[in-house]
């Protein structure tokens, strides 16, 4: 059993040999990181000197510069507004459940369609239609008329809702298609029935996808709670401060709450990018 | 067991009419036996083995197991695919435990006969790596693990090694033995390379270019291991490459793909 010895040998050398810190040296992965970040550094502070140079040419208070709006970014976290009694951590909370409501909506209905008109043509037939039809609608225009018929407190939730749904749906059904065939030959020649085969193949291949789709759906749902805020503006939320704050001529609170809406939508993408992430790798679908 | 091929035939729909792949394949196959269908690529052996898994429907004739008739996909025929087709979110062990979870057998059960065939293919100590951390050799490993486990009374093996290198390849097909003569299962093994079929194969099975049918087979009753520098295997090789070098001249005469 010489032989066996041996190569087993070779082949465990091998796998070392695939880790990606790896592929090339320490010292080479650190430089290109330092590389990577001096250049986004300079992008930033470019950034910033354009905005500075911009709003000093303009002269206008449309366009308060950095150190202005920076200030107000800080002050709209501790003082309270007299008017509404909030700051912005209340806004940023108002907003959040809201968006948190609407995505957990679009996630109970989309995936479990989402797998079945992927698994059963029937199902796809059925569906396809009406789905077809109201995708292309842009989900902020359904915002008039839903906080008119829903309310101020469902009307944003249902909105965020749509804009989660599709983007959720199509990368599911994307899912389900993209599966190798020869995963579900081989689970039926290991005696998987249909039922099997989905539960056990179908649904956790599927998993990087749906989170590709929660990703990119809570992007969007960030837009439309914004938008729906304009609208129903009650209860508070980052979309309504900056309305609020625009109707009263403050704007340079006004681009702290832009500030602030850029902030929370980096941070939920790289969150949920990070997840994706982690959970393809750990199902081994790099 | 016995596995029985009666004038199996499969076609396939055209624009028109229709495209003959398999026309009146008769086989027998002993418990216990080797057996290597061996063709020119494109000759239909994929589908004939595909079709006694029962991934595929005959257009015509029957497969017996032990004299009874089978249709459809079963646990009692285990396959081994050439590109391995683990499930990527599982383990080795989740892999090879996969066909005994569908029959519900007990935890504490499973483990013991996942642990028995992933030490028989030589994995012990990687029951908890991914498909993607493992070579392309052990990969196969972790395939062959797979469907013994399950206890077929039937392995097929679709080129089994043909994604792997040379070196790796020489180093399967030896484990394969081992593991063979250890199960005495009866194995179907499909290739076009017509060493391999020499080195492994009690009877290869020599498969003509469409439409596909059984064109001769050899019977090799040399003990193993086989030496491939030895002259009587060098001369079998030569004899069966000049048969499938003819065959492949014809069709090209003869026929447009």
């Amino acid at each position: 059993m010489d032989v066996k010895g041996s190569g087993k040998k070779k082949e465990r050398a091998s796998i070392f040999s695939q880790w990606p810190f790896n592929k090339f040296g320490n010292e080479e992965k650190w430089q290109q990181l330092f590389k990577t970040l001096v250049i986004t550094i300079i992008s930033l502070v470019a950034f910033l000197i354009t905005w500075w140079g911009l709003s000093e040419l303009a002269d206008t208070d449309y366009l308060p510069d950095p150190e202005t709006v920076f200030r107000s970014f800080i002050d709209t976290f501790q003082i309270r507004d007299p008017l509404t009694g909030r700051n912005m951590w209340d806004n940023i909370m108002a907003s959040l459940t809201r968006v948190m409501w609407g995505f957990a909506l679009a996630f109970a209905t989309a995936v479990p369609l989402g797998l079945a008109m992927g698994f059963s043509k029937n199902a796809d037939d059925f569906s396809k239609p009406v789905v077809e039809v109201f995708r292309p609608i842009p989900p902020i225009a359904w915002a008039p008329i839903m906080i008119l018929a829903l309310g101020v407190l469902l009307g944003p939730i249902v909105l965020v809702f749509i804009g989660v749904f599709f983007p959720l749906l199509s990368n599911v059904i994307f899912g389900v298609r993209s599966i190798d065939p020869i995963l579900s030959d081989a689970a039926r020649t290991l005696g998987a029935k249909r039922s099997h085969l989905f539960l056990k193949v179908i649904l956790p291949s599927t998993i990087p996808y749906i989170m590709t789709g929660i990703r990119i759906g809570l992007g969007i749902g960030w837009m439309c709670i914004v938008a729906a805020e304009f609208i129903a503006a009650t209860g508070g939320g980052v979309g309504q401060y900056i309305v609020f704050k625009a109707e009263v001529g403050r704007y340079d609170q006004v681009y702290a709450g832009l500030v602030v809406i850029a902030i929370l939508g980096l941070l939920t993408t790289e969150l949920s990018g990070y997840i994706e992430r982690r959970v393809s790798k750990r199902m081994g679908m790099l | 067991m016995k596995l029985t091929l009666e004038k199996l035939r499969k076609t396939f729909p055209l624009d028109e009419g229709e495209l003959v792949a398999i026309e009146n394949i008769d086989l027998e196959v002993e418990s216990g036996e080797f057996v290597c269908l061996l063709g020119p690529s494109g000759c239909g052996k994929t589908t004939v083995l595909r079709i006694i898994a029962g991934l595929d429907t005959p257009t015509a004739g029957s497969i017996c197991l032990e004299g009874k008739s089978i249709s459809g996909s079963g646990s009692d025929r285990g396959m081994v695919f050439q590109e391995f087709a683990l499930f990527p979110w599982r383990t080795v062990r989740k892999n090879v435990e996969f066909g005994m979870e569908l029959k519900r057998v007990p935890k504490e059960e499973r483990h013991r006969i996942s642990q028995k065939y992933i030490d028989l293919v030589g994995l012990d100590g990687f029951e908890n790596a991914h498909p993607y951390e493992l070579s392309g050799g052990m990969k196969q490993r972790v395939g062959i693990a797979r469907a013994l486990a399950n206890e077929p009374e039937v392995l097929l093996m679709d080129e089994p090694f043909g994604a792997l290198d040379a070196q790796t390849r020489n180093l399967m097909q030896k484990e394969l033995l081992r593991i063979w003569q250890e199960t005495k299962k009866t194995v179907i093994f499909v290739t076009h390379s017509v060493d391999e079929a020499c080195f492994l194969a009690d009877r290869i099975v020599i498969m003509s270019a469409r439409p596909s049918t059984v064109s001769e087979i050899y019977e090799i009753r040399w003990p193993r291991p086989r030496d491939r520098a030895s002259v009587e295997f060098a001369n079998l090789r030569k004899q069966i490459l000049a048969k499938l070098e003819r065959m492949v001249r014809i069709e090209d005469d003869g026929t447009q793909r």
